[in-house]
């Protein structure tokens, strides 16, 4: 029983780890473009 | 919820801005980026009186608004647009008193924003010793704002100036010269196609190709009737613009300011003199320099060693405490020695720090700059890359975070790039052992031995591959941004404590919660990769191995031993070491070396336990596992394993490869994005193999 | 001359700027015709200048004094 809810815990660690890289890698470059930086919005990359 | 007032400080580098910005925000401040860009984001509460608060933000110093980096490009940005959240309800320009001159150009061109201004004159501690008098009243009403005289070296001023950005709806908001009169028809012309907006505000869009609004240059130059200028005739006319508020600021100040030269005293004169002498000033960098070294290295070993012993026996007691178990196992093994390997950068960041901000706010770092410009332009770099590169020597990680006060993209990316070639102290341990292992223990020309020479050496390979790579990238990089020099030479001032201490502060946290949280995850599943396995042979060690070494009489920690040995083998990564095998034998390395290489990407010095932990020897002692290693035998060529090639071609390996993911962290931290890292892990390591590969072929 | 020939300790006063080869910023610093300069220091080579343009000190690199015209004050 014990063992179970430790193996639990360590694979829910692990995803979350996974996880966390793979939103740092993918997401945070799209960010810029999600934030709307168009023409008229102020924001500082150009 | 009560309205907060929105307070931008703007101001020339040097002038003591942030000194203002610490003084009015205390810790009340966080420091972020701008979305999208690597440009600091200072902002802070400033509790006011009558309840009332303050929203500060700390813009990046500017000389003008005419934008030539990315972050005086922010100045601009946040002024012209009224919609943004942070458009300040009142700006405050700070102002040097011994620079009023060149301040208040800046100065002018706020106030022709029609943005409500406070001008604060800071360092009035030095009006006497400087023999400058100022006619308050006067300049007040010349300049048509509120003038807040104040010190944040002796902590005056600031009420007056609190008192001040809380009745910033008295304050005038209308400009104090015209400088459209410097192209009449131009600007008639101007004003006719664009009536309600602003005209300086045109002229700014017009000059600068940023936007505001729904107005940008092409809408502009689109409009009939309107006669567009070709970019010199602009230039010449931003020239002319600026003579003209120069006879505005040199006027006011001759009936407003004073100065008697008989009482001023100069100190920058007779420090400058040794400080940037040809010999001497070299000679004194290289003494603060070795300072720098001695502490990042030296004094920084008590607190990490700290550190890691707390870390350790940490990781002890909650394997003896909580139940036995894989969750355990990785709270111990990967969590809290992930979290270990990241609080033990924290004494050398600091110190680091400490010492930069000290050098910056003293105004020495200019002199350093001035001295070093020229040597390291050859290379691409700039005078201030220096202090990164050196400061790589103990870690590349602190010296990537330093590089954020060079102007000019180009030579900053460049010197993120090459600073991880630097020797950094965690290469040390590996080199150490390898070094003892292969390099024999005789002298050269019987007093400098052959194994101290090769350190030598190793540290100076390091610092030629940063400089050459430096050489290389600065032919092949193409960038738009035009590079100019132009340093600011400030005068000499004791560093401020709250200043040192708040930089810092926040240089520690900024690696703790930024690089930090990557690593920490990089070391879970490294652990996991470490302590997983598929098939039979790692889930049924135990049998596998007591079956195997039942007739060998073991005792049960050499058993024990043997078990997590072959786990290792057997385990995610052991399966990768046995995977690049192939690749790394033409290097003169089993796969044994290849689990240490790659389980090295967590943190270069973890070689050599790992290689203890595969060689099952029980303890971490250097010679039990130098020792060891000297017994290992290559599995196909016979004779030792680490013999003089192969130790090379390793210490080659070590010295070029991109092993460290908190480095990589980093340059994504400071670049903004994963192409500079990626590349730096490709093509620093493709280097690296190809460079063992060549030096083990030969010396077999 | 240009403020590339000075020597070090001598003053001039700047006569005329190529707008073109000069960066807006040290315009901005003080650098316009009509102003005093003097050379404080150089470093080796006399790259990069170490000047007092207008009571603001600066460093400039010798590429960009050469576009700088001056006239001599001296006595």
């Amino acid at each position: 029983m014990n063992t179970i809810i430790q193996n639990i815990l360590v694979f829910t660690a692990l995803a979350l780890a996974v996880l966390f890289l793979i939103r740092k890698f993918f997401w945070s470059p799209k960010k810029k473009s999600s934030k709307a930086c168009g023409g008229d919005d102020g924001c500082g990359c150009h | 919820m009560s309205k907060q007032i929105n307070v931008a400080l703007i101001g020339n580098p040097n002038t003591g801005k942030t000194s203002v910005f610490n003084a009015l925000t205390g810790l009340n401040q966080k420091v972020g980026n701008y979305p999208g860009i690597t440009v600091e984001k200072k902002e802070g509460i400033c509790k006011l009186p009558r309840g009332v608060k303050a929203h500060i933000i700390d813009l990046p110093g500017t000389y003008s608004l005419n934008a030539s980096s990315l972050d005086e490009n922010v100045v601009i940005e946040l002024l012209l647009n009224k919609n943004d959240k942070d458009y300040p309800d009142v700006a405050v320009v700070v102002s040097d008193v011994e620079n009023l001159k060149r301040n208040l150009l800046l100065f002018t061109q706020i106030k022709d924003l029609q943005i409500p201004t406070i001008l604060v004159i800071n360092m009035s501690d030095r009006m006497a010793y400087k023999g400058i008098s100022l006619d308050i009243e006067y300049l007040e009403k010349e300049l048509n704002t509120k003038i807040a005289l104040i010190s944040t070296r002796k902590n005056k001023g600031i009420q007056e100036l609190k008192e001040l950005i809380t009745h910033y709806k008295e304050l005038s908001s209308e400009p104090c010269l015209n400088a459209s009169t410097i192209d009449k028809s131009y600007f008639d012309n101007l004003r006719k196609a664009f009536p309600n907006q602003l005209l300086y505000k045109l002229w700014l869009v017009i000059t600068q190709d940023v936007n505001f609004g729904k107005t940008d240059r092409k809408t502009i130059e689109a409009v009939e009737d309107f006669k567009t200028k070709s970019n010199a005739d602009l230039k010449r006319l931003q020239q002319k613009e600026t003579i003209k508020r120069y006879q505005f600021i040199n006027e006011t100040l001759k009936k407003g300011q004073t100065i008697d030269l008989n009482s001023a005293k100069d100190l920058r004169i007779k420090l400058d003199r040794i400080l940037t002498h040809k010999v001497w000033g070299y000679l004194i960098f290289g003494v603060i320099l070795l300072l720098i070294f001695q502490a990042i290295y030296d004094w920084s070993s008590v607190p990490m060693d700290f550190i890691d012993s707390s870390f350790a026996s940490l990781s002890e007691w909650t394997k003896n405490t909580l139940p036995e178990g894989a969750f355990t196992n990785l709270l111990a093994e990967g969590i809290i020695s992930g979290l270990g390997g990241i609080v033990i950068f924290i004494p050398q960041i600091a110190f680091l720090f400490l010492f930069i901000s000290i050098l910056e706010e003293s105004g020495y770092m200019s002199r350093v700059v001035f001295l070093m410009d020229r040597i390291m332009r050859r290379f691409g770099l700039s005078g201030k890359s220096v202090v990164p590169l050196i400061s790589g020597t103990a870690c590349a990680i602190p010296a990537i975070m330093a590089t954020r006060n060079i102007e000019s993209w180009k030579e900053r990316l460049i010197t993120i790039l090459v600073t991880p070639f630097t020797t950094c102290s965690a290469r040390l341990p590996v080199y150490l052992i390898i070094i003892a292992l292969v390099i024999p223990e005789g002298r050269f020309l019987g007093f400098i031995s052959y194994q101290a020479l090769t350190l030598m050496l190793l540290y100076l390979i390091g610092f030629g591959a940063a400089v050459g790579s430096a050489w290389i990238l600065n032919k092949i990089m193409n960038f738009k941004s035009k590079s100019f020099f132009v340093v600011e030479m400030p005068n000499y001032k004791l560093p401020l404590f709250k200043n040192v201490a708040l930089t810092v502060i926040e240089k520690t946290k900024a690696f703790v919660f930024g690089a930090g949280k990557i690593i920490l995850a990089i070391s879970i599943i490294l652990w996991f990769l470490a302590s997983y396995g598929p098939g039979d042979n790692f889930n049924k060690a135990e049998s596998i191995v007591t079956e195997k070494f039942a007739s060998e009489n073991l005792s049960e920690d050499e058993l024990h031993q043997k078990i997590e040995s072959h786990k290792l083998e057997h385990s995610f990564i052991g399966i990768a070491g046995h995977a690049i095998e192939p690749a790394i034998r033409p290097l003169g390395y089993d796969w044994k070396i290849g689990i240490a290489i790659v389980s090295s990407f967590a943190a270069r010095e973890v070689f050599v336990g790992t290689l203890a932990t595969i060689y099952s020897v029980g303890s971490d002692e250097e010679e039990t596992i130098k020792n060891r290693m000297a017994g290992e035998v290559n599995p196909i060529l016979g004779g030792p394993l680490f013999n003089f090639a192969s130790g090379i071609s390793l210490l080659l390996f070590y010295a070029f490869a991109m092993q460290c993911m908190s480095t990589l962290a980093i340059v994504k931290k400071e670049t903004n994005s994963w192409k500079w890292p990626m590349y730096q892990l490709v093509i620093m390591s493709a280097f690296a193999y190809i460079v063992a590969l060549v030096a083990y072929q030969i010396l077999i | 001359m240009t403020l590339a020939d000075l020597k070090r300790g001598q003053q001039g006063i700047i006569t005329d700027v190529s707008s073109i080869h000069i960066p807006l910023k040290l315009l901005e610093m003080g650098c316009l015709p009509g102003n005093l300069v003097e050379l404080v220091q150089v470093a080796p080579f006399a790259d990069p200048m170490y000047l007092n343009i207008n009571g603001s000190h600066l460093a400039i690199r010798k590429e960009t004094a050469i576009h700088i015209l001056i006239e001599t004050t001296n006595e």
